[in-house]
């Protein structure tokens, strides 16, 4: 991968490891743009999937539920990385080529998403699963009585309690998909931790590696505690008021 | 967020990997499971130093072998039998025309116990690596953890800091980044080579050292963080009582809070038990020949990725359904009545 | 013709039998207390009404219709149910809860819903906590707002499961103030209570109920002066000392 233009190289080589990681920072932040995107489909995907998988999962019955919840187990008893390979080699994915900015190989790019996401909609099932099944049987009994139908029910009242009780659950799930998006190092997609190695992996390199991952770490780090605040805040704007009885 | 310092969300914890498996995929998963365990523990101690020794001294040098090396090791159970049936089932296809779909299925899955029974050695072997590094890593880190957790609710304000900006750190980078940092950037590897981690017979090479002490490092923040919260539940009642008969504040930690909070921290703890063993596997990217990589290595020499990765697959399925199940009965069998296990407390 | 019948009712759960035989009938504008002690199934035979629970054996008849036989969702919009854990939608404020039955029940639009609410709130003393939720008010002030979302739906008859069980003593009579009033109004009331001070002034008849059996049943005044089986005598007296 063409990292920096010769004439830039020749001049960060003068200099010590900090400055060339700095002065590559365009290629750490094109990671970190892949990092984020990867984790945003992931996470939607997940979404898609987890949010109907936790409804059956809670009020399905026979071989609907039967088989969510196989691959449920089966999702989430399974190491990401495998995952990550086996959606890479085992799924037949036409020739996608790649995204000229970014550098991403759109085959990698899917794999690694629906890895992630299908995993991540896995626990997010079991979130909201766990968050319906919290929700006192009252509150229905009580849609009930005011001449709801179940389904009206669930939707006007089971349903905007349970994906409130959910957000902690989700909130999990954001920092760890965003952390796991490493894994997709794996099948060299070229998100953040890809291109460190690219980079120190350049020869006379070597000796930038701690500087590296350091930098990498850090971004990392930042990303997760900006989700996390993020999400800290819409959780308080968007929760039930509560009053000092 | 009550102590308003926290900088990821205090309460992160891993969503339950498998919850409650009922009956009937219980029994299935005991059935499998024994089996695969018998083997797996045969396997092992087959080709175990130590027992190769103690056999040669008794006189029996051919009843354990050691000596193989792995990629030598053959199978036990023939893979001619399954390639048979892949081959006549194939020619059924032949003759079936467009419908075959399902029978080229079938073929597919005999190939596939064809391929696992070649290649089971090499996985078993790898499969030791991922065990031990699971649980050697899950202990020490344990060491870590209580100390930090305790340094989290009742230390001073300087070893609450130093214990949260730990924890926070390690929470808030992701595994392999944190691996990358010990095998690559820092000298580790030499330093556990020149004390002789040298992967001469049962020593781990250096990379395993390495990984073990990452997974240590990176286990001991999560499990501090179940243990914190689970200590946090402890009624404070207990420890103004334990003071109250003359216990010292550290006194009362150790004999009171700390014995109801870790049975309280056990679901946690094992649901990280079994978040170790997936992520062990990324102990590969640091050349340890742990499960995954010899299923990449084989992978590779093969190009059979799929059905090598399908293989693997169903090993860590294998070992992290067994381990939930044990670890649901260790939780049973420590429970105190009256004393509701935190999963009662959803 | 009754408005409301109940014939021969049995229920068991298990081997378990929690209602036998029970029958009894009420006109509009009628007020039922039923009293009698915890596990006599009173609060099963309420919830048999308006079909929460399936009665095993006989007959409910509502204006003399069998409620088997009606769409479920539409006899629980003519039977309103008032709970003892008030069950209020912990999501919507005290006007969302009121409304949420009339926009997807009654299907009125978010304006008439809102303009109703607001008016049965007020009914019930609530107008100005129509935006508060749930977490926000007292007992006394949720368990009213349970009262004005059954009464929205306009229901012909209105269930009260012990509305009065889980609150402080304190905040009993803000509650027991509003069921007299719907008495008075002439609201056709079947209610679960052991407050014998609104028995006794704002009930038509009290059935006393012990181990799924109807053991009396008459007017107020016949079943505190004058109870045919000492049972009753014996029962009332040690709730009406206790309300002392």
């Amino acid at each position: 991968m063409a990292v920096a233009a010769p004439a830039d190289l020749a001049a960060v080589l003068q200099t010590g490891d900090w400055a060339f990681v700095l002065g590559n920072w365009r290629v750490l932040l094109l990671g970190a743009v892949v990092t984020v995107v990867l984790m945003a489909t992931s996470l939607t995907l997940g979404f898609l999937a987890g949010f109907p998988a936790g409804a059956v999962e809670a009020y399905g019955s026979g071989w609907t539920k039967e088989l969510v919840s196989t691959a449920g187990v089966v999702l989430r008893g399974t190491p990401i990385v495998v995952l990550i390979v086996l959606f890479f080699f085992g799924i037949p994915v036409p020739k996608l080529g790649s995204v000229p900015v970014v550098d991403v190989r759109l085959s990698a790019f899917l794999a690694a998403t629906l890895a992630l996401g299908l995993r991540s909609g896995a626990y997010q099932s079991q979130v909201f699963r766990g968050a319906i099944q919290s929700i006192d049987e009252g509150q229905l009994e009580a849609a009930r009585s005011v001449g709801l139908t179940h389904r009206q029910a669930v939707r006007h009242v089971i349903f905007p309690q349970a994906v409130r009780r959910s957000v902690p659950g989700f909130q999990n799930e954001f920092t760890i998909v965003l952390k796991d998006t490493s894994v997709a190092f794996a099948i060299g997609l070229a998100e953040l931790l890809t291109r460190a190695e690219n980079l120190y992996l350049q020869p006379g390199r070597d000796t930038a590696i701690m500087e590296v991952i350091i930098v990498i770490s850090a971004v990392y780090f930042v990303l997760t505690f900006a989700t996390n605040r993020t999400l800290d805040y819409l959780g308080d704007a968007f929760s039930i008021p509560e009053g000092s009885e | 967020m009550t102590d308003g310092e926290a900088v990821t969300d205090p309460t992160e914890t891993r969503g339950s990997t498998i919850g409650s498996l009922p009956g009937r995929r219980r029994l299935v998963v005991v059935a499998v499971g024994s089996v695969f365990w018998t083997w797996l523990l045969a396997r092992w101690a087959y080709h175990n130093t130590v027992l190769d020794w103690v056999a040669t001294a008794f006189g029996t040098p051919d009843l354990v072998r050691a000596e193989q090396g792995v990629r030598g090791r053959e199978g036990w159970i023939p893979a001619a039998p399954f390639e048979g049936a892949a081959e006549a089932v194939d020619g059924v296809a032949a003759t079936l025309g467009p419908a075959s779909a399902l029978v080229d299925w079938l073929v597919w899955l005999f190939d596939l116990a064809a391929f696992a029974t070649t290649t089971a050695p090499a996985l078993a072997a790898g499969a030791f690596v991922t065990v031990y590094l699971t649980v050697v890593s899950m202990l020490l880190g344990l060491v870590i953890a209580v100390p930090l957790a305790v340094a989290r609710i009742y230390g001073g304000r300087g070893l609450r800091s130093i214990a949260l900006a730990y924890t926070e750190l390690i929470r808030g980078t992701p595994l392999l980044a944190q691996l990358f940092f010990l095998y690559f950037g820092l000298p580790l590897a030499q330093i556990a080579e020149s004390v002789g981690f040298t992967g001469q017979g049962p020593v781990p090479r250096a990379a395993a050292a390495v990984a073990v002490v990452g997974f240590t490092i990176n286990s001991s923040a999560y499990q501090s963080e179940y243990i914190r919260s689970a200590l946090q539940s402890v009624d404070p009642g207990q420890l103004t009582a334990a003071r109250a008969v003359g216990l010292s504040e550290l006194g009362g930690i150790r004999h009171v809070v700390l014995p109801q909070g870790l049975r309280f921290a056990i679901p946690g703890w094992t649901n990280e038990f079994v978040y170790l063993i997936k992520y062990s596997s990324l102990a590969a990217f640091i050349t340890v020949p742990d499960l995954f990589r010899r299923a990449r290595t084989i992978g590779s020499e093969t190009f059979q990725f799929t059905d090598i990765y399908v293989i693997v697959g169903l090993f860590y399925l294998a070992l992290v359904l067994t381990t939930a199940l044990a670890m649901g009965r260790l939780e049973r069998w420590v429970a105190i009545p009256g004393l509701g296990s935190a999963s009662d407390r959803g | 013709m009754s408005l409301l019948e109940i014939e021969d009712v049995d229920k068991s759960y298990g081997d378990e039998e929690v209602l036998h035989d029970v029958s009894l009938a009420m006109d509009q504008r009628d007020v039922d207390v039923i009293v009698g002690p915890s596990g006599s199934g009173k609060s099963t035979l309420l919830r048999c009404v308006n079909r929460l629970t399936e009665v095993d054996d006989g007959a409910i008849y509502l204006d003399g219709e069998e409620i088997h036989g009606m769409d479920e969702n539409d006899l629980r919009r003519r039977v309103g149910m008032v709970f003892q854990d008030f069950n209020l939608f912990a999501h919507r404020s005290a006007l969302g809860n009121v409304t949420l039955g009339l926009t997807e029940v009654l299907e009125l639009s978010e304006t008439e819903a809102k303009s109703r609410a607001e008016e049965f709130l007020g009914r019930v003393g609530l107008a100005d906590q129509a935006d508060s939720y749930p977490s926000q008010l007292s007992g006394g002030q949720k368990q009213r707002v349970g009262i004005a979302r059954a009464l929205a739906m306009d229901p012909d008859l209105l269930l009260f499961d012990e509305p009065t069980s889980a609150l402080d003593p304190e905040l009993i009579g803000e509650v027991l103030a509003v069921m007299e009033d719907l008495a008075e109004g002439g609201m056709t009331m079947l209610c679960v209570t052991h407050e014998m001070g609104f028995a006794r002034s704002a009930a038509s008849t009290i059935t006393f109920l012990d181990g799924g059996r109807i053991v009396e049943r008459g007017p107020p005044e016949q079943l505190f002066e004058t109870p045919e089986k000492e049972r009753t005598r014996t029962f009332l007296g040690q709730l009406t000392d206790l309300n002392r």
